[in-house]
């Protein structure tokens, strides 16, 4: 057996290890630790998607020594190599982009602390992705709601606490609906291991009973993890939680958290209940549904609000409203697409939020647009990458968003009949973008005679500035070369199966 | 051939010439200049008209289907004669009329102008040439109505600009079917619409023919787009009014003879809804046009209704498409454009000697200038059709081509129409003669001085006049001449 | 080489603020020469035009961003070439009274470069890439003046194009699901058999994407955009909002009907009587604005509003003569506008006046400037014997040969835009000559014509309009090449 079967399991005991460590640990050394862990986990990854690669197919590691159907496995293919690959990246990024800023915004006394919380994340992500089996997804989807809890609720001010228990309430009650319906999955097929349950629901499928059962099950699922990823309309926690908790938590929990339950979904569908069942399931209307208003109605939210922050949280709603809608096209194509989204959105959405701090901080902290006046200038590399983080955003070729955008027409146009609407919105939602961050791109380029904040200047901010020029290269790699990217991505899920 | 465009090319380029040259302070410098360059231009249309022949001329290509060509024939002849006999009279005229306006400079410059350009549609080989130089006559005579920069005089101008675009276009819009129809845009006689195209297109094309009747009738004040012309006329200088209203007005029935004979071809519209169409609209505006005179107090304006009238009686004389109507029709071109010349300077001279412009208050004019007032007279006498003048002959050649066209219904309301109007121009030019010369029994006049205007005002007069009175007494001269012209279109 | 000319404009614009110039006239050499430079060698290019097409990179699947000098790219890649040194020249002089000039010639230099991106490319994909990215270098134009007003209607410019691209943006991806290629290719690329029973939702989608770049190009209702950017200062305003920028709306409405879905696919169907109804009422709707309008710059602009109608009237009636027509009046009407708005600038630059009303009696303090704003309006009124009855005499022959009675509807109205066009640019010229009696002439003391950065560019315009008047058969032949696909 090859050394790098053992690499997923690893890396999240790793992760696991590192939490535990790191609470001993001064502030700095936790911060190293985690540092030195997201690369480990890193490098494991890459190591592993080439394995992957070069033997084409899938593996599955069993933990302990209890045979299938019983025990905890672990499987890893092209799509979950690279997408914990991706992760850690944009964690990685993340932090660093806010490290600096970390210090202002969080207690003395509890910086090991975050960085505790963001091991466990790491932790819960990676198993959410790797995980075989139910059981253990559900597991780590508490751990990660707790972890999420933690991280937002670490600044410590009167909205954060409030953001984190409006986000634990909703997300308890989405994770609750979930394990509602892991229960009624279990009853129906006895099996918590993936593979195993699909092959049982495609046999009571075929058989034609317990068909309303099997619908509510696919519903609560696919609620569950609605409510957890924000889907419209229940996305009222979001806007708080991101908007006032720390740079580093708001750009991790935007771009990570919810794309690992949505993640999380999507295997369900291959994996477990079965793409054919779920597609013929109408569910899938519902999530294309809620995709087209989350789209519009997050994008005319975004339009309302006056607070910089909390308009780029109000834009993820937005986004995840397109990644609906592709899953929801219940196409090859609209999944790919859905799965590129997750990519773009995530390596754009941190960069926002990263930018979006740099702009703030010269401009005495407000975040009101008002104030934000000509902050373009007094932090420029802030500015540009904000810039660059709006052409994604609104589709502008050469960034990563215009490639999504490409992938989920060329998809909407193969399905006649959701075709139109899919169109129509997605040119809707792309003006409605356009409308509030090009608003705020103007803005900040709109210079302010004598202003009363100073300018930053490089030396100050090296690594927040290496962060951001990574975002960058990021985004227009994904715009410029998207190809392999959607090959792995066809490939990934052909591994799915 | 060259001498054509010449002929055309130099008063445009001498008006131009007056128009961007520096300020001329001594004004009898600028007279001489001005009366030379009339002068040339006349003998150079002259010697165009012996030289030229009958060729046609390519001057260039617009586009790869639309050469820029000129060509004389009768029917320039007839109006380029015309036309230069009217600019010169008028023209010197204006010597003395201009003294009391301002900015002659730019007025010479601009009249100068119109009569190349005027020239350029006398020659005009086909429909595009006939075109460009129409928009032309436009903008270049614009300037001669918005002369004297009142107010009024710019209202006046924009409106008469308009009038005229829209009108223009509208029949551009018929050239393109001409031309891709028809097929070529050449002027020839009996029409180049082949029988094919008619059977084929007949209906858009008469369509596009009564637009391009509108359109081109927009100039020649035919009804419903006559208003412009009440309101152009008047306000600009005398000598101005006169070749507005005697010869720039016929660029429209110039037009109109171009278009109905040359392109379509009579025998394509006689008796179509188009014929009878226009002949209501004639009709309807020579009975207006008399009527609105009649009513109208002030001198100028009350000839400008006249003009709408009398232009009438041209187009309907064109509608009715026989050889007598034909003949009167043009004949009557000659007529009304030397006697309305006539009519507007006397005006003006009035105007210039008394600064009086309603008919009513010219009580006794006849006793301050009895010359001036005898041709008033005898002009009128002619617009009126009394023999032996010449709009005698020509309304005796109308009235008989309508009679004997056997158009059901038009053939006696026609000549029934003309009568009236006749009456009723005689009712509101007459007047003035009979107001001036017998101001009545409780008329003061002693308050009266001889005021006869100068001679360069009183010979121009004199020289309309009695050619107006030549047409009459030798009329075989001009309906041999026209009747050439007439063979060839009916 | 491709590659060459389109950034060439580019790099020079972002060296514009890093080289540090001694002098302003330094600058001023540095990007004249340099402009001038790659307009030869554009010229060059498009005399030796290479067969093949240029490939830079692909992007997805058969995606690629590639270059291809076709007909159309000579025609666009030609005006625009010829026109920019001259207006560089002009910015040159009119910027002497604007700040931040660095920022303006850094992105106008770069604006070059991408407007012949969008002439030369070789795919409908490359061609939006380019056109979004005309946007985003045009606005910081927009926004030059950093006024409020600058700053709203800069935002509307984006908003407005970038909302349409992304209507555009959907017949971008019909044409790659349901074309052969997204190449473009005269007579369309369509794969019918692959269609088979959606042509009415192709039809549907044409009619979007129609006016998704209609937005650029103007089209009512998408027009408001045009007036309010004329904030920007005239270089930009005459250049781009009259040539650059609105001329790319057409060409790619161009491209998208002929090159991409195909005349023969549309011709005839109501997706035509559609987007040539809606091109009509543009027409009209334009002219009759811009006659309301009292501000010079603004009614200039709702003149282009309906000019470039007249262009898309010409893409609508689907026949190579429309094509003809359509291409001639792109270039002509490039030349009188450019020339109308220099005028328009002229006036701004040298009196500070924006209004029509103060425009009495300048013909006689500014006769060189009020000479070529009079010869551009006779063309654009169409004039016979200048530019602008070319290009509507190719038009409505067009419209009589397709024997669509909407076309017919559509000469009137071309000709009762003539009509109102005769109308709000007659009145601006008969004011400037003729002023009401006793107008005072002192009030206008101190007054005129420019120097000759902006002079020799009005006067060169002026010739063009004239040569292009009379002897067009040459060029219209090139068009009629083109339309033909020989080139």
């Amino acid at each position: 057996m090859n050394i790098v079967r053992n690499f997923p399991a690893v890396s999240i005991l790793l992760c696991l290890f590192a939490g535990i460590i790191s609470s001993g640990l001064k502030k700095k050394m936790a911060g190293y630790v985690n540092t030195v862990l997201i690369s480990i986990v890193g490098l494991l990854s890459i190591s592993t998607l080439f394995y992957v690669l070069s033997t084409g197919e899938a593996f599955v590691y069993v933990m302990g020594k209890f045979p299938a159907p019983w025990g905890n496995e672990i499987r890893a293919g092209v799509l979950e190599a690279f997408m914990a690959l991706f992760f850690c990246i944009i964690m990685l990024l993340s932090l660093f982009g806010g490290r600096k800023k970390l210090t202002d915004e969080v207690e003395e006394g509890k910086t090991f602390l975050y960085y505790v919380l963001m091991d466990l994340l790491l932790a819960s992500l990676l198993a959410l992705v790797y995980t075989n089996d139910l059981f253990t997804a559900y597991v780590f989807v508490e751990i990660n709601t707790i972890a999420a809890c933690g991280l937002i609720m670490i600044r410590q001010n009167g909205r954060t606490i409030e953001a984190a228990a409006r986000y634990m309430i909703m997300s308890l009650l989405g994770s609750g609906l979930l394990l509602m319906g892991l229960c009624m999955l279990y009853d129906l097929t006895g099996h918590l291991l993936m593979s195993n349950i699909k092959e049982q629901v495609a046999f009571v499928y075929a058989s034609g009973e317990y068909r309303i059962p099997l619908l509510v099950t696919i519903a609560l699922l696919s609620v569950g993890l609605a409510i957890k990823s924000a889907l419209f309309p229940f996305h009222a926690w979001l806007p708080d939680a991101y908007g006032y908790s720390t740079v580093s938590s708001a750009a991790v929990l935007s771009s990570l958290v919810s794309k690992g339950y949505i993640f999380l979904l999507i295997k369900i569908i291959y994996r477990v209940i079965g793409f054919e069942i779920f597609y013929e399931s109408r569910i899938v209307d519902a999530l294309f549904a809620f995709g087209l208003m989350g789209m519009i109605f997050g994008s005319i939210s975004a339009i309302r609000e006056n607070d910089i922050r909390r308009m780029i949280a109000f834009s993820s709603v937005a986004q995840i409203g397109y990644i609906y809608m592709g899953i929801g096209m219940g196409t090859q194509a609209g999944m790919e697409a859905s799965i590129f989204h997750i990519l773009s959105h995530a390596a754009t959405k941190s960069l926002l939020f990263v930018a979006a701090i740099g702009l703030t901080d010269v401009s005495g902290g407000s975040r009101q647009f008002i104030e934000l006046t000509g902050s373009g200038y007094r932090n420029k590399w802030a500015g540009v990458a904000f810039t660059v983080g709006s052409l994604s955003m609104v589709g502008v070729p050469l960034f990563s968003g215009f490639v999504s955008k490409l992938l989920f027409a060329q998809a909407a146009v193969q399905n006649d009949i959701k075709m139109l609407p899919a169109l129509i919105v997605l040119g809707i939602s792309t003006i409605l973008n356009a409308i509030y961050f090009m608003k705020t791109v103007i803005r900040i380029y709109t210079p302010l005679e004598d202003s009363k904040y100073g300018s930053i200047t490089f030396k100050n901010m090296k690594l927040y500035v290496a962060a951001l020029v990574c975002f960058i290269i990021l985004n227009v790699a994904l715009g410029v070369s998207s190809q392999p990217i959607v090959d792995l991505i066809g490939q990934g899920l052909a591994m799915f199966s | 051939m060259y001498y054509i465009i010449l002929s055309i090319l130099f008063p445009i380029l001498t008006g131009l010439y007056l128009l961007v040259r520096k300020e001329i302070k001594d004004r009898k410098r600028l007279l001489t200049i001005t009366g030379i360059f009339l002068v040339i231009s006349g003998a150079l249309v002259i010697l165009a008209l012996c030289m030229a022949g009958n060729g046609i001329f390519t001057l260039f290509n617009l586009t790869e289907r639309l050469p820029v060509l000129f060509r004389i024939d009768e029917v320039s002849v007839v109006f380029s004669v015309m036309t230069v006999i009217i600019f010169l009279c008028a023209g010197f005229y204006s010597f003395v009329y201009m003294k009391h306006e301002e900015k002659e400079k730019r007025y010479y410059g601009y009249y100068l102008m119109v009569l190349g350009v005027l020239i350029a549609l006398c020659f005009a080989g086909n429909l595009i040439t006939f075109y460009l130089f129409f928009e032309l006559l436009t903008l270049s005579s614009m300037p001669l109505v918005l002369h004297n920069g009142s107010r009024e005089a710019i209202m006046a101008g924009l409106k008469y600009l308009f009038y005229s675009l829209s009108g223009a276009y509208m029949s551009l819009f018929g050239v393109y079917f001409v031309e891709r129809y028809g097929n070529t845009l050449t002027f020839s006689p009996g029409g180049v619409i082949s029988a094919q195209a008619a059977a084929e297109h007949g209906g858009i094309l008469l369509i596009v023919c009564f637009a391009m009747l509108i359109g081109f009738g927009v100039k020649a004040g035919m009804f419903p787009m006559h208003a412009w012309l009440p309101a152009a006329h008047p306000v600009a200088p005398a000598p101005a009014s006169a070749v507005l209203s005697a010869v720039i007005v016929k660029a429209g029935v110039l037009a109109i003879v171009r278009v109905v004979y040359y392109i379509f071809g009579a025998s394509f519209l006689r008796g179509s809804w188009v014929q009878n169409a226009w002949m209501v609209l004639t009709l309807i505006t020579v009975f207006m046009g008399s009527m609105l005179a009649y009513r109208e107090p002030v001198l100028k304006k009350r000839l400008a209704y006249s003009t709408v009238s009398q232009l009438s009686y041209i187009l309907f004389g064109l509608a009715v498409m026989n050889e007598g109507s034909v003949t009167g029709g043009l004949l009557h071109v000659l007529c009304h454009g030397f006697i309305k010349t006539a009519l507007f300077l006397c005006a003006g001279a009035i105007i210039f000697m008394t600064g009086k412009t309603k008919v009513s208050e010219l009580r006794g004019i006849g006793k301050e200038m009895p010359f001036l007032m005898w041709c008033y007279t005898i002009v009128s006498l002619g617009l009126i059709g009394i023999p032996p003048t010449g709009g005698f002959i020509s309304k005796w050649y109308l009235a008989e081509g309508a009679l004997a066209s056997g158009i059901p219904g038009f053939n006696w309301i026609g000549p029934v129409i003309l009568l009236i109007s006749a009456l009723l121009t005689a009712g509101y030019l007459l007047p003035l003669t009979i107001q001036g010369f017998f101001p009545g029994a409780d008329f003061d006049y002693s308050a009266l001085k001889k005021k006869e205007p100068p001679l360069l005002m009183t010979v121009p007069v004199l020289i309309l006049t009695v050619l107006s009175v030549g047409i009459g007494l030798f009329p075989q001269v001009f309906i041999n001449y026209l009747s050439q012209i007439v063979e060839k279109i009916i | 080489m491709i590659m060459l000319v389109i950034l060439i404009p580019v790099i020079a614009g972002i060296l514009v603020p890093l080289i540090p110039f001694k002098k302003r006239s330094h600058m001023e050499i540095f990007l004249e020469t340099l402009v001038i430079l790659n307009s030869l060698l554009v010229w060059n290019l498009l005399i030796h035009r290479p067969e093949s097409v240029f490939t830079l990179a692909n992007f997805t699947g058969n995606l690629s961003v590639s270059f291809k000098v076709d007909g159309m790219s000579m025609v666009f890649a030609g005006l625009v070439s010829a026109l920019w040194p001259f207006a560089t020249l002009y910015a040159f002089e009119y910027m002497t009274k604007e700040k931040h000039e660095k920022t303006f010639f850094t992105f106008y230099t770069m604006t070059y470069g991408v407007t012949l991106g969008i002439s030369m490319a070789g795919n409908l994909l490359t061609m939006y890439f380019f056109y979004e990215l005309l946007t985003l270098v045009t606005v910081p134009l927009v926004m030059h003046t950093l006024t409020r007003e600058a700053i709203l209607a800069s935002r509307k410019y984006l908003y407005y194009s970038l909302g349409g691209a992304a209507f555009a943006f959907i017949g971008l991806i019909f044409v790659i699901i349901y074309g052969s290629t997204t190449d473009f290719v005269l007579g369309g690329v369509l794969d019918l058999e692959k269609i088979g029973n959606r042509s009415n939702v192709l039809l549907l989608i044409y009619v979007i994407a129609f006016m998704g770049f209609g937005v650029k190009a103007a089209l009512c209702p998408f027009n408001s955009w045009l007036p309010d950017a004329g904030v920007a200062p005239t270089p930009v305003t005459a250049l781009l909002h009259a040539v650059a920028v609105v001329k790319s709306g057409a060409f790619a409405i161009i491209r998208l009907t002929y090159y991409s879905f195909g005349v023969e696919f549309l011709r005839g169907t109501w997706a035509q009587n559609v987007v040539m109804l809606i091109v009509m009422f543009t027409i009209v709707y334009g002219c009759s604005r811009a006659v309301k309008e009292t501000h010079i710059k603004r009614r200039l602009a709702y003149s282009t509003i309906s000019n470039l109608s007249y262009i898309l009237f010409g893409v609508t009636i689907m026949t190579p003569l429309g094509m003809v027509g359509a291409l001639s009046h792109l270039v002509f009407h490039a030349v009188m506008k450019i020339s109308s708005f220099f005028c328009a600038g002229a006036i701004m630059h040298q009196t500070d006046k924006h209004y029509v009303h103060e425009l009495d009696g300048m013909g006689y303090t500014m006769p060189g400037v009020f000479g070529v704003f009079t010869v551009s309006a006779f063309a654009l009124m169409g004039v016979p014997g200048l530019a602008g009855f070319v290009s509507k005499w190719n038009l409505a022959s067009a419209a009589v040969e397709s024997g669509n009675v909407i076309a017919y509807g559509g000469i009137a109205c071309l000709l009762i835009s003539a009509l109102l066009t005769a109308i709000y640019m007659l009145t601006i010229v008969i004011r400037a000559f003729f002023p009401v009696k006793d107008f005072d002439f002192k009030t206008l003391d101190g007054e005129k014509d420019p120097n000759w950065k902006m002079l020799v560019p009005l006067f060169v315009f002026t010739i063009f309009m004239i040569i292009f008047g009379l002897f067009s058969a040459p060029i219209v032949n090139f068009f009629a090449d083109v339309a033909a696909g020989i080139y």
